[in-house]
């Protein structure tokens, strides 16, 4: 059957059909779906169909502007689809690319009778089989009537009972409390007498405990299936957990295809994977997850996601099979048999993609950025991003993708535990973190066996030995190097000298498992030289020697196709790696062709999201439409940048600077763009640059002038610009001294850190000696960066390109919050409000100094700090930055374009836009994912922690407000409101919008001081004290507020930790939270225009 | 004297019949061994592949980059007929390529490794070679190429007793399998039964794998597995299953004639692979050879009446002529890439055949139910 009767067009109009995004990037919720919506609406557009895209992240690739399209950026919530339906009056909608909030959303508005009002259809999985997967009971109902097992799993209330049905299901089981929090009642039992004692305990606290069967140490398999409206079904791909389960599959490490399953099991589970789908009349991709015995056939479902998933990126992207967009065909009616395989063009869509490699993800944590956070894996996902590396064996695969999510050409062999006790490091095992890899590496380095590892782990021991055998390649290599003398001045013909001593074949064998030249040099200098110290630029610099020598002896890595097929079929497939388990490239590059290399963002971070990846298409988009073979590399499965199409050829490879060389070595490219991928790719400026890559824009001297402290301060100094005073400190005198000149308080950032974050601000000298106590012995080597903080300042950021040192375009943004909170979590305005014109002449005015000084040829950004009228420079990026999306989309002008069209060298003459032309105010606000982190601070301060953002816009800043922080959950108080607004001064500005506050009607609380200010001034609030009951803590405990505004009054510790406690509290229970003055004042004064909001008809569009 | 980092691997050489040597890493026998080169792409069933008699003859280049992962199953205390994992009583093909494999295995139900497997089989492997590259060389070749397994140690072996056709070949030849009838090599000598259902099945033993008598037997049949050349007409039972099987269906002696007496009568008759294109040319089609044949897990397949699909496990050379299908028949599968027949059926008769493997093993159980409908047509 083709496409759906509904969808055609009707008198030559085409039909429209509303797609759902997933909004602000969040833990659990990521780029995924920027990847998964635009394949849609590329297969959707080709299908003659007008897409109506709701989605308020403004940094994704589908919320670009387009003809034949239109994209709404609001909330994603019931409210605002039903103000779009009304208005657009789309055909259908299609949830299933939008991830979880989406599919919740569907589901609510089919059964509030929305879509059938506006006689709107859902197209793919219909909404009571999306209502079927989410229900715990009916899918295990729906699941035990076809035979399929799902965990077994019983509700008790007496001991007694417990015991019963835990003989029942067999040990061992887990007991679980559902309505406590923090896990009072939770935990295993192996045997009666240990749930004995864990349920008397337990049933003492609640009534009512689940016992369930306890699947740790099992396998955890997923298997990503897609079915059509005729029911013919495909196993796109299967994937297999490194980590047992018990470790969120998001968490785990994961191969595909399977690797330790033979043909019966993984047939077996791939017949349940479809009777499943089947039974649910899924129409679409589904995701089904199992947990596989170790030990027999015995199976259980855990999960069904019958949507887009990250699983099903990342399946797409490990297959080569473009998933979304042939779901997103079949969702419209077409049958998987009529539908060709996108790779090859000519085989059918009804394919089970072969592989003849293996791909393994590891995920990224940035736990270090939260204060307080368990670094603890377990059933709740807490990375932020992942990377992919593909290769032909696990060793390779698993060395390079550590390679990747660390961003360092260390990877494994990383000696991060070489002073760790072995207690440690098997309670590391005992408690997986996410560096269980690299305390599994130095265990087995130690000379600990496979099986005393699986023991603790209880990770599959194929695994295991494989990083093992790394181990032992690594003790080999050592060994050989072991009576080596180095000399004190080594050069590269030292190292080459004894990498020649190893023979071609053996050399080939640590490549082809993965070994990169740093490491290999590393081995060399730390056995031979071990007493000295040296710098990643220094290893670097030494193993262009091996490097030169391995091209002499011809071993070099060969490129690969990725073609779904396994070669069976010949494709002109542009899916490229590397790898040196091989001897023959699959595609030749003809020199003749003129190549650009994009380099992408790597790992989605805190701090480099899915923004930095726009800025990658950008790219790579206009260097294909210059006729230049657009070449990509980037490593990141939830990326567009790695999509088959977004350029002309990808290498789905390491952003290391020994890869990047192999494939600059292989493509012969007229020039490598290194600033429009974020931090990452930057980072490799000077050693491209040292080994004569030519770089697009800037050059290695304006980068590295940016970039490095201290020349950037000189030059400031130089051009009569001002900055915060700051130093690099090598002892506590130094400090002293610079505290005595500038006084409290203090912005530290030691350059070690034993735990915590990395940067804070000191108040007084007690924080000062606490946070000091937190980093190592300062010296030379491990200096603290001081700089001075300035309180009660705005902070403003300046966006553009410049050409050879003029400036060809700006734009003026303005923070909502004071200076002192992180850039990438403040609320950004644009155009700017509420800024003097002194202050933009003099910012205009650095701008162009600094652009010229440095000679500036690129995209760049800078930041500055402003107090009557009194501008300093924070900060300079030569390179793209976070908000190059925001402003692009706001203000009309493509940011990147320009940016692209100067790195081309095109002639591109000064633009001016004027910003009061632009119609509308934008915002862009940061989402945070304090729910997820268990013990984190959710709290602003200097160091990033957010997670994701959105842009709105509104006719003005109040509607742009409201939007931009439903759209990061900031949601309107419903029962109560607790207050704590800080310091004197604070309050006093909190009375701006005491009114708005009691307009809502509720129940206002306040704590001790807060309600005092408050009723002295006429103002009912119930005050709360930290030593009387009912404390704030009670009232959030016990539901009576929803809404929390917590402004701490100072940086002291004991004010700290009292305003943490709430502040921890109000996020578990899932209060609206804001801890920013400025923000907490914005967002109340937005009320204002709240009720003119809401009933606005006709909504902005892009 | 200067020390050298080394390890030392025996080696060995893939020497193919277009001129180009490959080499690898010997694993296994220290055999010197040739066939005809094929490959597979499925990406499991390392060993159910290898013991599949239609592989006889031939080298089999695994595409997947690693091979061996979980072992080789024990046997079920000798009996293959009832070990999974197991298409017949042994290695059948003549070599193995892989690009990889390890050495420690740790499934529950894993014996030796392959390593282990190939050298006790007498049979000769090579890993280390770029197998990717050399599945694009089969895939390209304008005809069938051939290969020799020669190992670096010239004390290697050379075994022509392994299998009865082989007695042709000298140590230097290229082994062109289908050139020989191979039925002889591969059928039993004589009757083996399977099971104790009420419906008898006599099942043609071409090379048959052993998962089709073990699918008939759980399915309340009683199986006989009879030599390729038994005489059809001295059998008595319910139904016939015509097996897979290695070579070219029209060099088969005499079976083409047996299978016709079957298609006179009224017993259902189902044939596998082989036994499908045996059936056709009985009913008076015609086949011929592909290119490159078809060989793994994934050729997609739909039923040409009710547009359903499925995954299939293929294994095949040749292919039933789509126009010379007489009058009578009618095509019941086609393969959703190609459009080549993959299955047809009598119009009136309870005749059918598919060239895929409904017992799969290895690959998805997507047909199975192919045999439990043919089970019901006995009444």
């Amino acid at each position: 059957m083709p496409i759906l009767n509904f969808l055609k067009p009707v008198k030559n109009k085409k039909q429209k059909v509303l797609l759902l995004g997933s909004g602000a990037l969040s833990i659990g919720q990521a780029g995924e779906f920027d990847y998964s919506g635009s394949q849609a609406i590329k297969a959707l557009e080709e299908e003659g169909l007008e897409v109506i895209v709701l989605n308020p992240n403004i940094a994704s690739v589908q919320t670009n502007p387009a003809p034949n399209k239109k994209v709404y950026l609001y909330p994603v919530t019931p409210f605002w689809i039903e103000k779009i339906i009304k208005k657009e009056r789309p055909a259908a909608i299609i949830a299933g690319f939008g991830g979880q909030t989406s599919l919740n959303c569907v589901i609510e508005l089919e059964n509030s009778g929305v879509l059938k009002k506006y006689g709107v259809k859902v197209l793919g999985t219909q909404v009571s089989a999306l209502e079927m997967s989410e229900d715990r009971d009916l899918f295990s109902k729906q699941m035990h009537s076809i035979g399929v097992p799902t965990p077994p799993s019983k509700a008790v209330r007496s001991v007694e009972d417990a015991l019963k049905i835990a003989a029942e299901i067999g040990y061992p089981v887990i007991t679980r409390s559902a309505y406590a929090l923090g896990g009072l009642g939770s935990g295993l039992a192996e045997n009666p007498q240990q749930l004995e004692k864990l349920a008397a305990s337990a049933l003492t606290a609640v009534p009512q405990i689940l016992i369930e069967k306890s699947l740790h140490g099992w396998k955890e398999i997923e298997y990503e299936v897609m079915r059509d409206s005729r029911g013919n079904c495909i196993t796109i791909c299967n994937m297999e957990n490194f980590d047992p389960m018990g470790i969120h599959t998001g968490d785990s490490i994961v191969i595909a295809p399977c690797q330790t399953l033979n043909n019966r099991e993984n047939n077996m589970l791939r017949d349940a994977a479809i009777k499943i789908i089947q039974s649910i009349a899924v129409v679409g991709e589904c995701n089904v997850q199992f947990a596989l015995s170790p030990f027999t056939l015995e199976y259980f479902v855990i999960e069904v996601n019958a949507r887009l998933s990250r699983s099903s990126a990342l399946a797409s992207k490990a297959t080569g099979y473009p998933i979304a967009f042939v779901a997103a065909k079949v969702v419209c009616g077409f049958e998987l048999l009529e539908l060709k395989n996108p790779v090859t063009g000519t085989t059918s869509a009804f394919y089970e993609p072969s592989l003849d490699y293996v791909s393994l993800k590891i995920p990224r944590w940035d736990l270090k950025k939260f204060t307080g956070v368990s670094k603890q894996l377990g059933t709740q996902m807490k990375s932020v991003g992942e990377v992919m590396s593909i290769g032909r064996n696990f060793c390779e695969v698993m060395q390079k993708a550590i390679r990747m999510v660390q961003e360092d050409e260390e990877g494994l062999s990383k000696e991060i535990f070489k002073d760790a006790q072995n207690k440690e490091l098997l309670s590391e095992l005992l408690n997986p973190t996410n560096m269980r890899v690299f305390a599994i590496y130095e265990l087995f380095r130690r000379g600990f066996t496979v099986q005393s590892v699986q023991n603790h782990t209880k990770i599959e021991p194929w695994f295991l030995s494989h990083l093992y055998y790394l181990s032992q390649l690594e003790g080999e290599v050592r060994e050989f190097f072991k009576n080596i003398k180095l000399p004190s001045k080594i050069t590269p013909k030292d190292i080459a000298k004894h990498f020649k001593d190893i023979d071609r074949e053996y050399l080939k064998r640590l490549k082809s498992r993965g070994f990169s030249d740093f490491q290999l040099t590393k081995f060399l200098l730390s056995t031979a030289a071990a007493q000295r110290k040296f710098t990643v630029k220094e290893i670097t610099a030494l193993s262009l020697s091996l490097r030169a020598l391995r091209k002499k002896l011809k071993i070099t890595p060969v490129v690969k196709q990725i073609d779904t097929t396994s070669a069976e079929y010949a494709t002109k497939s542009n899916y490229l790696y590397l790898t040196y388990d091989g001897n023959f490239n699959d595609v030749s590059i003809k020199s003749k062709n003129r190549s650009v290399i994009t380099l992408g963002s790597g790992s989605y971070r805190i701090g480099s999201s899915l923004e930095f990846d726009w800025c990658s298409v950008m790219t790579s988009r206009y260097f294909k439409q210059q006729k230049d073979d657009s070449i990509i590399i980037n490593c990141n499965p939830e990326t567009v940048s790695t999509d088959y199409n977004s350029s002309d050829r990808l290498y789905f490879e390491e952003l290391s600077f020994e890869r990047v060389m192999d494939i600059a070595d292989i493509e012969r490219p007229r020039g490598v763009v290194a600033c429009m991928g974020g931090q990452n790719p930057n980072n490799l400026t000077p050693y491209l640059a040292n080994a004569g890559v030519k770089l697009l824009g800037h050059s290695y001297e304006t980068v590295d002038k940016a970039e490095d402290r201290t020349k950037f301060s000189a030059i400031l100094d130089r051009l009569c610009i001002d900055q915060p005073k700051w130093t690099s400190a090598a002892s506590r005198a130094e400090i002293d001294a610079f505290i005595e000149e500038v006084g409290f308080p203090v912005l530290i950032r030691p350059s070690f850190v034993l735990s915590g974050t990395l940067m804070n601000v000191a108040n007084d000298k007690q924080t000062l000696d606490y946070y000091l106590s937190l980093t190592k012995d300062i010296s030379a080597d491990y200096p603290v960066v001081l700089s001075q903080f300035i309180l009660d300042a705005k902070e403003l950021e300046c966006d553009g390109v410049a050409k050879n040192g003029e400036v060809l375009v700006s734009f003026i943004s303005e923070h909502v919050e004071n200076a002192g909170v992180h850039s990438g979590d403040a609320t950004m305005v644009f155009p700017s409000e509420k800024i003097y014109v002194k202050t933009v002449n003099s910012i205009r005015d650095i701008v162009r100094k600094i652009a010229k000084e440095l000679k500036l040829n690129g995209p760049f950004n800078i930041q500055f700090i402003a107090k009557d009228n009194d501008v300093k420079v924070i900060e300079c990026n030569a390179r793209a930055s976070r908000s190059f999306p925001f402003i692009t989309k706001v203000s009309g002008h493509n940011l990147a374009e320009t940016a692209c069209k100067v790195m081309d060298e095109k002639p591109v003459s000064k633009i001016f836009v004027d910003e009061s032309e632009i119609p509308y105010t934008g915002i862009k606000a940061s989402m945070f994912s304090f729910q997820r982190l268990d013990g984190a601070d959710p709290i602003l301060g200097v160091e990033m922690a957010s997670t994701g953002e959105v842009g709105c816009i509104g006719k003005n800043f109040n509607e742009a407000m409201l939007l931009a922080m439903e759209s990061t959950q900031i949601k309107t108080p419903k029962k109560g409101i607790l207050l704590s607004t800080g310091r004197e001064r604070d309050k006093i500005k909190f009375m701006e919008v005491i009114n708005n506050v009691y307009a809502f009607g509720l129940p206002v609380y306040a704590t001790w001081g807060t309600a005092e200010y408050l009723q002295a001034r006429g103002y009912n609030a119930v005050q709360l004290g930290y030593h009387k009951s009912p404390t704030p803590l009670d009232i959030i405990k016990e539901g009576k507020v929803d809404f929390v505004i917590n402004v701490h009054k100072s940086l002291d510790l004991t004010e700290l930790e009292y305003n943490s406690a709430i502040r921890k509290l109000a996020v578990k229970c899932n209060c609206s939270l804001l801890t920013n003055l400025e923000k907490s004042i914005a967002y109340l004064k937005a009320f204002d225009s709240y009720q003119a909001l809401l009933e606005k008809e006709d909504l902005i569009h892009l | 004297m200067k020390q050298i980092l080394k390890k030392e691997y025996e080696k060995a050489v893939l020497d193919l019949s277009n001129g180009v040597k490959m080499e690898g890493r010997l694993i296994g026998a220290n055999a010197v061994s040739s066939g005809e080169m094929v490959f597979s792409t499925g990406m499991l069933a390392y060993s159910e592949a290898m013991t599949d008699p239609s592989y006889l003859g031939q080298i089999l280049v695994f595409s997947f980059s690693l091979i061996g992962n979980y072992g080789i199953p024990s046997s079920n205390e000798g009996d293959f007929l009832k070990s999974y994992g197991y298409e017949s009583a042994g290695i059948k093909t003549q070599g193995i390529i892989v690009s990889d494999t390890f050495d420690d295995c740790f499934h529950y139900e894993h014996g030796k490794n392959l390593r282990e497997w190939l050298l006790l089989s007498g049979v000769p492997g090579i890993a280390g070679i770029d197998t990717r590259r050399l599945v694009q060389m089969i895939r390209d070749a304008k005809k069938p190429l051939f290969g020799r397994i020669v190992p670096q140690n010239k004390n290697a072996f050379y075994d022509n007793t392994r299998f009865e056709f082989l007695k042709n070949f000298g140590r230097t030849d290229f082994v062109d399998p289908s050139q020989y009838n191979l039925l002889p090599s591969v059928s039993v000598k004589t009757p083996i039964t399977l099971g104790k259902g009420k419906n008898k099945i006599a099942l043609l033993d071409f090379g048959t794998k052993f998962n089709i008598a073990r699918i008939f037997a759980q399915n309340d049949c009683t199986v006989e597995i009879l030599p390729w050349d038994s005489d059809v007409e001295k059998v008595n039972c319910d139904a016939w299953v015509l097996s897979n099987g290695p070579g070219d269906p029209q060099n088969t002696g005499g079976v083409i004639n047996n299978v016709k007496k079957l298609l006179k009568g009224n017993k259902p008759v189902l044939g596998i692979c082989l036994g499908h294109q045996i059936m056709a040319l009985a009913a008076g089609a015609k086949t011929r050879k592909l290119l490159r044949g078809h060989r793994s897990f994934n050729q997609p397949v739909f039923e040409v009446e009710t547009r359903r699909g499925f995954m299939t496990s293929q294994n095949h050379s040749f292919e039933v002529n789509r126009k010379s299908l007489p009058k009578g028949w009618q095509v019941w599968f086609e393969n959703a890439n190609d459009g080549s027949i993959e299955g047809i059926k009598h119009k009136n008769k309870p005749f059918m055949s598919a060239q895929f493997h409904p017992e799969a093993s290895g690959g998805p159980n997507d047909t199975t139910w192919i045999i439990k409908e043919f089970i019901k047509l006995i009444a």
